[in-house]
């Protein structure tokens, strides 16, 4: 992060200098800040429409139906997640719906109790293992506040990214999925 | 099509489940003051560090730098910030993208890719970070390699599809 964004400045700020347009960097800057306030404006839009209606599909319970849903499958993957079972199927299920500020609490729940029956405190279970490829992967449903943002910008057809973005994230999470079962079958079966 | 499908669903299963739609609706929106408030810092710094990388003509030295080895992967220049920070940073990276909206347009082919980059990936190292650090995890196994295998998946996969189906 730091690195990339060092780079950006300081190899930005040498090119201006070396061509003589030291009083450009100040301008360039500038320009870039306000052009922050901008785009804050402009997305602040999508996010309140987005955020609402996630939270109606939240309050409906289309968190916990989908989680549901989910069931069969996370038993294969994650078979002695014991009373973390719940808090981990939510978490996933609010990620699919692009919902991640409320799959996070959900996550550090699933940590917490994974962590009580630690055997190795500080070393990572399977099941913690599991739970955080699955999420890096996020099998995107529905990716709600890009498609609002993309509309924000004025995009003609924000939605036609939904499609790609799903068999992607889709594919990524079949690898994350195939690798950590791979990974994990020697404990599972002396367990 | 498919947001309008959408809309109209969520608000038969709202009625059905009896959820109070207004105050769910203003709870949920509430919510997105903060999170935009915590956006806009990263957002000032990325754009401003942005505009000052391309004002320089330094955008253009790298791309054409990167090109032969880029385009061999499918990926434009303008993607790259944007790959490099998305690991780290959920806030950083919605900036890198609206960068690209503002560069080349959201329907642009690079805007269509950055989108569905975007969305296919997730904020790896944040992640690890959060939720291993609050249980006290420090080894962390086989997380690392198979979370950035998958990243570099859907990277892969994001360009790929894009470009088949986008294009």
């Amino acid at each position: 992060m730091n690195v990339v964004l060092f780079f950006l400045l300081l190899s930005g700020a040498v090119a201006m200098l070396v061509s003589g347009n030291g009083d450009g960097v100040l301008l360039a800057l500038q320009s870039g800040a306000d052009s922050a306030i901008q785009t804050a404006v402009t997305m602040s839009g999508a996010y309140l429409l987005w955020m609402g209606l996630l939270n109606v599909a939240q309050e409906a319970g289309l968190i916990r139906s989908l989680s549901r849903l989910l069931s069969p499958v996370l038993k294969l993957l994650f078979p002695n997640a014991g009373s973390a079972k719940d808090a981990i199927a939510l978490n996933l299920a609010a990620n699919m719906l692009g919902m991640g500020n409320a799959a996070t609490p959900y996550g550090l729940e699933a940590m917490r109790l994974l962590n009580e029956k630690n055997p190795r405190p500080g070393v990572a279970t399977n099941e913690m293992c599991v739970l955080l490829c699955v999420n890096a992967s996020c099998l995107e449903l529905f990716p709600t506040t890009l498609v609002g943002l993309r509309a924000s910008f004025g995009s003609a057809r924000p939605a036609a990214i939904v499609l790609p973005t799903l068999l992607s994230s889709l594919l990524s999470t079949v690898v994350a999925v195939v690798l950590c079962l791979v990974l994990t079958r020697p404990c599972r079966s002396r367990s | 099509m498919p947001v309008a499908i959408l809309i109209i669903l969520l608000l038969l299963y709202a009625v059905v489940r009896r959820v109070d739609f207004f105050s769910a609706f203003t709870d949920g929106a509430k919510r997105a003051i903060p999170l935009l408030l915590r956006v806009l810092p990263t957002l000032a710094l990325f754009s401003a560090a942005m505009s000052l990388f391309r004002a320089s003509g330094m955008e253009a030295i790298i791309s054409r730098l990167l090109s032969p080895v880029l385009s061999r992967l499918g990926i434009d220049a303008p993607l790259v910030p944007l790959i490099l920070v998305r690991p780290f940073s959920g806030s950083a990276a919605v900036a890198a993208l609206t960068d690209v909206f503002h560069a080349y347009g959201p329907d642009s082919k690079i805007g269509l890719t950055a989108s569905v980059l975007l969305g296919s990936s997730e904020t790896v190292f944040y992640a690890l970070a959060l939720y291993f650090g609050s249980v006290g995890i420090k080894k962390t196994r086989f997380t690392v390699p198979v979370a950035l295998l998958a990243m570099l998946t859907s990277v892969v996969t994001g360009v790929l599809f894009s470009s088949l189906f986008l294009g």
